[in-house]
């Protein structure tokens, strides 16, 4: 047996714990691959997007016929299923290969964006929420709370334009679009992460605002301990819990400002290659896009409840 | 009784700022505190005893403020000591007990954790030595096993067992002054007179003074050596335990005593005092207890009486007494 199934965390293994979650999530995936697999089939015929539009009436039928489309419903989702369970979406029709590479391979450059943005977002969301938590109704908690919901309130793809506009096109020290470079990352980065930071900001200073005035803070202060440790040791550990488990749960928010974000920048990821594929009706890489990214919200979900346990003592892995 | 003194809390005056205006929570109050003594503090919720408390451990939040008067602890001022100079006095020299063991404790950290914390801020002693001290103070509270409990997070104890653990960390630092918030109030009967029992204990042979606040009179006559008692952010009768309980002076005290059931009298209704303690928005021209006085007379009302002796270490304040003076 691995390590990590007998690994015991106050007491409890929490190996198993995660092995029975992750098989939970099994019948999550049949779901959810059942509704992409609908959601394809009533979206419509893709043969007519893949030939030329004076291909001939015999073309089609013979296309349509070697991609398996008139099998019925039951015999389609058959063979869909027997993909799936090898791991096989089928061919792009656009790529002429295997769906799922592909998707992997642009899911690389998404995560990469998405952890930048999640940097960006807890660096600038800490220090704000807690520091306008401790001082309430100051100056800099009115801007920073006001900040925060005109941020929230901008749109992504707005700040991205403007972003470019001001330091790319005018001022040149970033590139327009693209990927490679550090250079490349950072204003995509600011972009998505300024807006879960608005998120996160009003959430982590709610949460200090409640947790400061708790018992055990005033006993922290009893003891005479500096006002620091008493606001980042004892009341910032408790704040954090409830501020771990809705970031988490907000993966599926993240992702949809991801696709647009990466639409906005040329970002090579997920999100751009999905717009693509729904555009030009690529099936393949839109039924491997969606189970993938449901799969990572379903994880993301799963490492929520984790942290969740692992932060909070008073509950167990049972 | 020629004690040194080790608190003197003179004309006290904290103020709170709020949105509805100032609310003068704690109005005028002096009380003395002699090394080795336990001093308590009666009265009813919103008399002003936790503030008072508070105000001496400089513990106030921030819409509350010490006005006017002094605090002398070993005879130095402390109201007007930096926040450097008052937190290693917190903790250390005077130390806190609050009334709810169930939240006061942090639920992230175990409770060895949080002992040795008050250990390290105030001794420089490493980690295992603060370990050792821990797990001593746990055992002198009376936790048995104490190498587990200093490993246990705090909901995995009882409310007597934290509110141990709360003394552990009070005492850790041995403090010349215990200030106790109605430590009992939340636990059942017989954890109550265990926790009062281990107090006793705990402070018979060290000369901590104890600044004892409860609303529960029976908790006053198993503790205190002086009695302070407490109606609306002031104090209207002062004197040693003995003196209280055989021949207490102000109405408000003698309504208290009376209303304080008796195990060997049967009766059918339990004697109350009439009404609330008042608004501290909109406090009651004269004596403040004047709206619920038994003994109320014509000057009452709009004249205030002023805490005067009417006998040796015998003050009350009221104008039936006046004459006496």
């Amino acid at each position: 047996m691995p390590i990590s199934i007998t690994f015991r965390y106050r007491g409890t293994i929490v190996g198993k714990y995660i092995i029975r979650r992750l098989l939970q999530i099994i019948p999550v995936l049949f779901i959810i691959s059942f509704i992409v697999f609908c959601l394809v089939y009533v979206a419509g015929d893709p043969v007519a997007l893949m030939l030329p539009e004076d291909a001939s009436q015999e073309d089609i039928l013979q296309l349509r016929e070697s991609l398996g489309l008139n099998e019925p419903f039951y015999i389609q989702y058959f063979n869909y299923m027997v993909g799936l369970i090898q791991l096989d979406f089928g061919e792009s029709f656009r790529y002429n290969t295997s769906a799922l590479p592909i998707v992997l391979e642009r899911l690389q450059a998404t995560i990469e964006l998405a952890v930048a943005a999640m940097i960006v977002a807890i660096i600038i969301a800490i220090p704000l929420g807690i520091w306008s938590a401790t001082k309430k109704n100051s100056a800099i908690d009115v801007v920073a709370t006001g900040g925060a919901v005109i941020w929230k309130a901008m749109p992504n793809f707005w700040l991205g334009i403007m972003l470019i506009l001001i330091f790319s096109v005018m001022l040149g020290w970033f590139p327009v679009s693209g990927r490679g470079t550090w250079s490349h990352l950072i204003l995509p980065a600011i972009t998505l992460g300024t807006g879960i930071a608005a998120e996160m900001t009003r959430f982590i200073r709610s949460s200090m605002l409640e947790i400061m005035n708790q018992d055990y803070v005033r006993t922290a202060r009893s003891k005479g301990l500096k006002e620091f440790f008493v606001i980042h040791k004892h009341a910032f550990r408790n704040a954090l819990i409830p501020v771990v488990t809705i970031t988490a749960l907000q993966t599926s928010t993240v992702v949809g400002g991801t696709l647009i974000t990466e639409s906005v920048f040329s970002w090579p990821g997920l999100g751009q290659l999905l717009i693509q594929a729904v555009n030009t009706r690529d099936m393949a890489i839109v039924q491997a896009s969606v189970f993938i990214i449901a799969f990572i919200v379903i994880a993301m979900n799963l490492l929520a409840d984790i942290l969740y346990k692992l932060l909070d003592p008073r509950i167990t892995f049972r | 009784m020629s004690r040194e003194s080790l608190l003197e809390v003179r004309d006290l005056k904290t103020y709170f700022y709020t949105e509805d205006g100032v609310i003068p929570s704690v109005d005028g109050v002096s009380f003395t505190i002699k090394k080795g003594e336990t001093v308590a503090v009666v009265g009813e919720s919103g008399s002003g005893k936790s503030v008072t408390s508070l105000s001496i451990m400089g513990l106030l939040d921030t819409a509350g403020k010490i006005e006017s008067g002094t605090i002398l602890f070993e005879g130095s001022e402390v109201t007007t000591l930096s926040k450097k100079e008052r937190r290693k006095l917190r903790g250390n020299e005077m130390a806190m007990i609050f009334q709810e063991p169930l939240t006061s404790l942090n639920p992230l950290f175990t409770v060895g954790n949080q002992i040795s914390e008050a250990i390290r801020i105030h001794q420089k002693v490493n980690k295992k030595e603060a370990k050792k001290r821990s797990i001593e103070i746990l055992k002198k509270v009376g936790i048995a096993r104490a190498e587990k409990v200093f490993h246990s997070y705090p909901h995995l104890l009882s409310g007597g067992m934290r509110q141990r653990v709360m003394i552990a960390i009070a005492l850790s630092c041995n403090p010349k002054l215990l200030i106790a918030d109605e430590p009992t109030t939340a636990l059942d009967v017989t954890i109550q007179a265990q926790i009062l029992h281990l107090m006793k204990e705990l402070i018979k042979d060290k000369q901590t003074s104890i600044l004892f606040i409860t609303h529960d009179l029976g908790v006053v006559a198993e503790m205190a050596d002086q009695v302070i008692v407490m109606y609306a952010g002031q104090v209207v009768e002062y004197t040693d335990v003995f003196t209280l309980f055989k021949e207490a002076a102000h109405p408000y005290t003698t309504s208290l005593l009376a209303s304080t059931p008796k195990i060997h009298e049967q009766t059918e209704t339990l004697q109350v005092i009439e009404g609330t303690v008042p608004n501290p928005n909109d406090m009651p021209s004269g004596c403040r207890f004047h709206t619920r006085c038994p003994n109320v007379m014509e000057k009452c009302m709009n004249n205030e009486p002023v805490l005067t002796n009417i006998h040796a270490h015998h003050q009350v304040k009221c104008w039936l007494y006046e004459e006496e003076v």
